[in-house]
């Protein structure tokens, strides 16, 4: 079975718009949550706090390329330009390849576009005035689509979608079909765009932070006791996944190993994974990948700091790993970026693995009672981490962990 | 057909924000696909810009014999011109509400 390296990594998120500005956020401990105001316009909902992306220059990509694109394929075409280089590919014929692989992912189309695409089409009675481009950027597999048109692939491409889980199916597939020798190369992550419908998706099962409005900077705080939901945010997490043999055939260097990962169904509850479910869903991505739950330095919570799910996987760490696991979730710091949020913590994993620091969970004043039996990390914490485990969960009892090793 | 400086100026201002068409291409002989590089999606969007700026509708079978910046400004003088000659739209919503 082939081994599987990353190669390179482009990030964007609410703390920057590159691998390196994210990562420096991240050991600084700053939060890209902000709040909105302007939210309080919408009847019904009650979380008026999100962590958008800073401010970005696409001029770089095509207008007739672009024209295509919603915010989240901005983003993530810029995010695969810089995993590209970092990997030391271009853009362009060289990459095309029956054996590269794009493997893409948003929750949705554009929630702006679907926004103004139904509201002309109600106004019109029909699709009159529709632009061209429109439906390019709310079908499902627009990000991979457009990223593709970016960097101007012609090859096989895979746009899994499920919600918050959605970038770690892309890593975790890309690594099986390396691993089983099907493919040598995939582009693999997701991408997601801050809109108040992201919000509301949350605040509507009251999932969503409605009481730090006015104090955003404290509002995402997993595992704390006083939390009392997510903050939604946006970006787009790039990984280049190669094989062994062309990496090293081409001289490539490995950031990291990807030792392996699951993804499962828990096909019970729609909203509310269960500890059992998740302690399934590690063990087996630990069974696949080789490694014993004792050879895992740290575990990277999905923890978004909803009442219930934080809970469940303390409970589900502390039951596969016992109750010294290191453990921090990166929500306080980014917001929840939903497809984006696997990608982006898998890069923030392979940084933590190249610096040798862990990252605390931000605004952990005080562990929750159901959230105890782990060790939660508070500070920036000096180790050699030679194996993380990484969870994403996702609505429809969406289970996944990605395992992420040094080289 | 004489075009309005009006109708050039509001088709050019079009053409330079949704199709990021420098000012100095912008004249009346440039032809749409060769020289200012469009294509039949970004067609489809002109009308649109033409419809919503200057509210009028503009017949779409039209579009096949547009081939220059100029056929342009023809298109969007006479669609003008026929709307003023139009009678008033019929009360479709009225019409809907009394199903």
């Amino acid at each position: 079975m082939n081994k599987v390296f990353v190669t390179g990594m482009g990030a964007f998120s609410s703390l920057g718009n590159d691998v390196g500005s994210m990562f420096a956020g991240l050991r600084e401990g700053r939060t890209g949550v902000r709040a909105f105001p302007e939210w309080r316009q919408y009847n019904g909902l009650y979380s008026h706090l999100g962590a958008p992306a800073p401010a970005y220059d696409v001029m770089k990509i095509p207008r007739t390329v672009r024209r295509a694109m919603s915010r989240m394929s901005e983003m993530a075409s810029l995010a695969a330009f810089e995993a590209l280089a970092q990997a030391g590919l271009a853009p362009g014929a060289a990459l095309n390849s029956p054996r590269t692989l794009i493997i893409m992912g948003s929750t949705s189309g554009s929630p702006f576009t679907l926004e103004t695409y139904f509201r002309k089409l109600f106004e019109k009675h029909g699709p009159e005035g529709q632009l061209s481009t429109s439906f390019f950027k709310v079908m499902n597999h627009s990000v991979a689509a457009n990223v593709a048109a970016a960097i101007e692939f012609n090859g096989a491409l895979l746009s899994p979608a499920s919600a918050c889980s959605t970038s770690t199916q892309s890593l975790i597939l890309g690594w099986e079909l390396i691993k089983a020798g099907l493919y040598d190369r995939v582009i693999a992550g997701g991408a997601d765009e801050l809109h108040y419908m992201s919000a509301a998706i949350f605040d509507i099962v009251q999932a969503a932070s409605r009481t730090y409005n006015d104090r955003p900077e404290i509002a995402s705080r997993p595992f704390d006791k006083k939390r009392d939901g997510l903050v939604v945010s946006e970006g787009a997490g790039v990984l280049i996944l190669e094989s062994e043999k062309i990496m090293s055939a081409r001289g490539a260097t490995p950031l990291a190993e990807i030792r392996g990962g699951t993804y499962q169904c828990d096909g019970t509850h729609m909203t509310q994974s269960s500890a059992e479910t998740m302690m399934t869903v590690m063990r087996e991505g630990l069974t696949r990948s080789g490694l014993k739950p004792e050879e895992i330095d740290y575990v990277n919570a999905h923890a978004t700091a909803t009442t219930h799910g934080d809970g469940e996987e303390a409970r589900a760490i502390s039951g596969v790993f016992g109750s010294d696991m290191a453990v921090s979730s990166l929500k306080g710091h980014l917001g929840h970026s939903l497809a984006a949020c696997g990608a982006l913590e898998a890069i923030a994993c392979v940084e933590m693995i190249k610096s040798s620091v862990l990252i605390p969970t931000r605004n952990l004043d005080e562990v929750a009672p159901e959230c105890e039996g782990v060790r939660h990390l508070k500070v920036n914490t000096p180790a050699r981490v030679r194996n993380i485990l990484s969870n994403n969960f996702a609505f429809g009892g969406m289970n996944t962990c990605l395992l992420i090793s040094e080289v | 057909m004489t075009v309005s400086s009006n109708i050039i100026e509001q088709v050019n201002a079009l053409m330079k924000t949704g199709f990021e068409i420098p000012a100095e291409k912008l004249v009346p002989t440039a032809t749409l696909v060769g020289d200012l590089g469009l294509d039949s999606l970004d067609a489809v969007d002109m009308l649109v810009y033409i419809e919503e700026t200057l509210n009028v509708k503009v017949e779409g079978e039209r579009l096949a014999n547009v081939k220059t910046l100029q056929d342009v400004y023809v298109l969007a003088q006479e669609s003008l011109s026929n709307e003023s000659l139009q009678p008033q739209a019929p009360l479709h919503l009225e019409a809907q509400g009394s199903q």
